[in-house]
């Protein structure tokens, strides 16, 4: 009888086992989903950002057009105008083209094709009064057709091409001078108003150097900080408030430390507004107790018979903490500081509110200049109308995972090398 | 006991943890150049005593340490006197090996460098290796310096603390149960080198072991609930001592 009883309470122990494991696998299963189908559907969309589809023009560089000459200098070059000879050979693709449909031919380029002639032939003197094939970026209009985000058979009045551009167009793809490139203006280039011109450059250097601002200010702070905390503050009610304090300070919303970087660093102290250095300190404020935490947290984890050890030795308190407690302390430190900046990078909230959203259609040259940074730079184009600025969204978000990415395996590496050293 | 020297002196100590007293009136002498083992049950106040000796207790905020405790003469537990420079003369090995989580060179070169022992790094060396020596771990790592001083077994790793306290040639070097952690033939390398040590060192040992106390000691003190009971020449001790509680304690009969 009892032995019966007891085979069936072991036989439920096993299944509530089984279904525990169950549970635990699907829901591992469900966030790998989840995850799966956010990276594709970011990178399905993203992706074309990365190529960038040119026009093989026929160009004559005609000297008497140019009004240049063989001795011309480099600013005579460039204060030329190349308008007109790319006019032409615009319009000698269909040079029996009424009058009003000129207009249309002119636009199957980018607004920058003038700049990509003039650069082009600067590196090449020697084409003057010769005919030479330049490839040119083609609008963003009939890039977006050309990567087939464009339906083509929806009514001409509800598309942002002519079914007269649309059939030079198909001229030049069955010619093959439609090409596809890698776009590396997309890494190179500012913002811009026209979506196939626009590129990352300036969120990018100014994401380098909020975080560099960043880095510099709450990293020693909190470091100090901590240690200071957890080695040589006498443990009392006045510090006991500070750690609560430091803790809710981890949870306070980003968005508060923007209202602060508001009210005390633009209105108080008129620093200069959208610029990464007020960027960059606002991020700090909010890095600190990401930083001072895991790096109490390590300074507790080492052992204290390491400290007697050196205190028994002779060592001053100081040295104690500087030479055998703080570096056994740096891998957790630094892994907790590098996941900090990485929340860092990711925000968007705290640097709105401190102008860093305006258009910047410049690559910014110091930490004073305006500029933007990658996750404002997604919210800045996916609220834009143009259909090239949906890839561009999702392909600035590409890039941001990439950085994320590499933060955090840098900080996984830092823990795993260094733990291992020494247990 | 007659024509030695007393090298460390302590009159009426009583220490308290917070409200609770540990120690009760101890007027202990030790000797230079002798053993000193300290015996009793659990919880006595042996590791309370001997930190007294070299200031530790000031790192453990609640501990409050009165009376005189005086190094060659000279008070110790006073405000203004310095506790690096009580620390450098008296020199501290703790029941768990604690080696520093750097190379077994540098374990030992640690103390002579912040002391700054060593003007060259050819002197440095050869601290190193007389602390090495003189510990009896020298022909076992002399060829894995570089490797970290975690990397070696608990008894090499306890040879390698006590490396490290004579390598800043201190006077005296307590020993707070050194052996515990350690097997018989790991603990009869460690007597022998405290034998050898007590040449040049005076030692003052916490242990468990009667046995221990009787091999190594030339003095024994036994407490008990924070009281010196008794304290006298290691072989009185324990062939005929004068307390009661002495005698049950070290025939096991209690503790
Ligand atoms: N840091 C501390 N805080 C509060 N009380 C302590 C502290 N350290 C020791 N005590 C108390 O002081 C008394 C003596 O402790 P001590 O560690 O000196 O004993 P011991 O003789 O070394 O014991 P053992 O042989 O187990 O090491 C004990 O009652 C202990 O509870
Ligand atoms: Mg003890």
């Amino acid at each position: 009888m009892n032995n019966i009883k007891k085979e069936a309470l072991l036989k439920k122990r096993y299944n509530a086992e089984k279904r525990f494991k169950l549970y635990g696998i699907l829901s591992i299963f469900l966030a790998i989903a989840f995850l799966f189908i956010l990276i594709f559907n970011i990178f399905s969309k993203g992706s074309g950002a990365f190529l960038k589809t040119e026009i093989l023009l026929n160009i004559n560089f005609d000297q008497k057009k140019l009004g240049l000459n063989n001795n011309s200098s480099e600013k005579e070059i460039r204060e030329a105008s190349f308008d007109e000879i790319l006019k032409d050979a615009l319009l000698a693709l269909a040079p029996s083209a009424p009058e009003l449909k000129q207009a249309e031919l002119v636009d199957i380029v980018s607004i920058d094709a003038e700049l990509e002639i003039k650069k082009f032939f600067l590196n090449n003197r020697d084409i003057l009064n010769k005919s030479y094939e330049v490839s040119l970026t083609l609008s963003d209009d009939l890039d977006q057709v050309y990567k087939g985000n464009f339906p083509r058979d929806i009514p001409e009045d509800r598309r942002r091409f002519s079914d007269f551009q649309l059939k030079i167009y198909d001229e030049l793809v069955s010619k093959n001078k439609i090409v596809s490139k890698l776009n590396w203006s997309f890494l190179t280039n500012a913002d811009s108003r026209e979506p196939e011109l626009a590129g990352v450059a300036s969120s990018l250097v100014g994401s380098f150097f909020t975080l560099f601002v960043c880095l510099l200010l709450s990293f020693p702070l909190g470091i100090l900080a901590a240690i200071y905390l957890e080695e040589f503050a006498p443990k009392n009610k006045i510090t006991e408030i500070i750690e609560v304090n430091v803790n809710n300070l981890a949870a306070v919303p980003s968005i508060v430390f923007g209202l602060l970087g508001l009210g005390v660093f633009l209105n108080y102290f008129y620093l200069p507004r959208s610029t990464p250095l007020v960027g960059g300190m606002v991020l700090a404020l909010m890095t600190l107790p990401r930083i001072i935490i895991p790096c109490r947290a390590a300074l507790k984890a080492v052992p204290p018979s390491i400290r007697e050890g050196a205190l028994a030795l002779g060592a001053s308190k100081v040295q104690t903490v500087m030479h055998n407690v703080v570096p056994l302390a740096m891998p957790g430190t630094l892994s907790g500081t590098i996941i900090g900046l990485s929340q860092a990078l990711g925000e968007t909230a705290p640097l709105l509110l401190i102008g860093m959203v305006a258009f910047i259609n410049v690559v910014p040259s110091t930490p004073l200049d305006p500029s933007a940074v990658l996750p404002v730079q997604v919210y800045l184009w996916s609220e834009s109308a143009e259909r090239g600025f949906v890839e561009k969204t999702s392909a600035t978000i590409i890039i941001l995972i990439f950085f994320l990415i590499i933060m955090n395996s840098f900080a996984i590496y830092l823990r795993n090398k260094f733990e291992k050293k020494w247990s | 006991m007659n024509n030695d020297k007393i090298k460390i002196s302590t009159r009426n100590l009583n220490v308290y943890y917070g409200a609770k007293q540990a120690l009760f009136n101890i007027n202990l002498d030790l000797m230079e150049k002798k053993v000193t083992a300290l015996i009793g049950p659990s919880g006595c106040g042996k590791s309370t005593f001997i930190r007294c000796l070299n200031r530790m207790n000031d790192v453990i905020d609640i501990c409050k340490v009165d009376g005189s405790i005086k190094v060659d003469g000279s008070e110790i537990n006073e405000k203004n006197v310095d506790v690096n420079k009580i620390r450098e003369r008296i020199g501290m090995v703790f029941q768990k090996p604690n080696p520093f989580p750097k190379s077994i060179y540098d374990n030992i070169a640690y103390g002579p460098r912040i002391h700054g022992l060593a003007e060259s790094q050819n002197v440095l060396d050869e601290i190193v290796e007389n602390s090495l020596k003189k510990s009896a771990l020298w022909e076992e790592v002399k060829d894995r310096l570089n490797q970290p001083g975690t990397s070696l077994s608990g008894g090499q790793q306890q040879r390698l603390c006590i490396a490290r306290a004579i390598s800043i040639n201190p006077e005296v070097i307590l020993m707070d149960e050194p052996c515990s952690a350690l097997d018989p033939i790991a603990t009869a390398k460690i007597e022998e080198l405290i034998d050898e040590l007590k040449k040049s060192y005076t030692i003052v040992i916490v242990t468990h072991s009667m046995s221990q106390a009787a091999r190594v000691s030339q003095n024994t003190g036994f407490f008990h609930l924070g009281k010196l009971m008794e304290f006298n020449l290691t072989e009185k001790i324990f062939k005929n001592p004068d307390n009661k509680m002495t005698q049950d304690y070290i025939t096991g009969r209690f503790g």
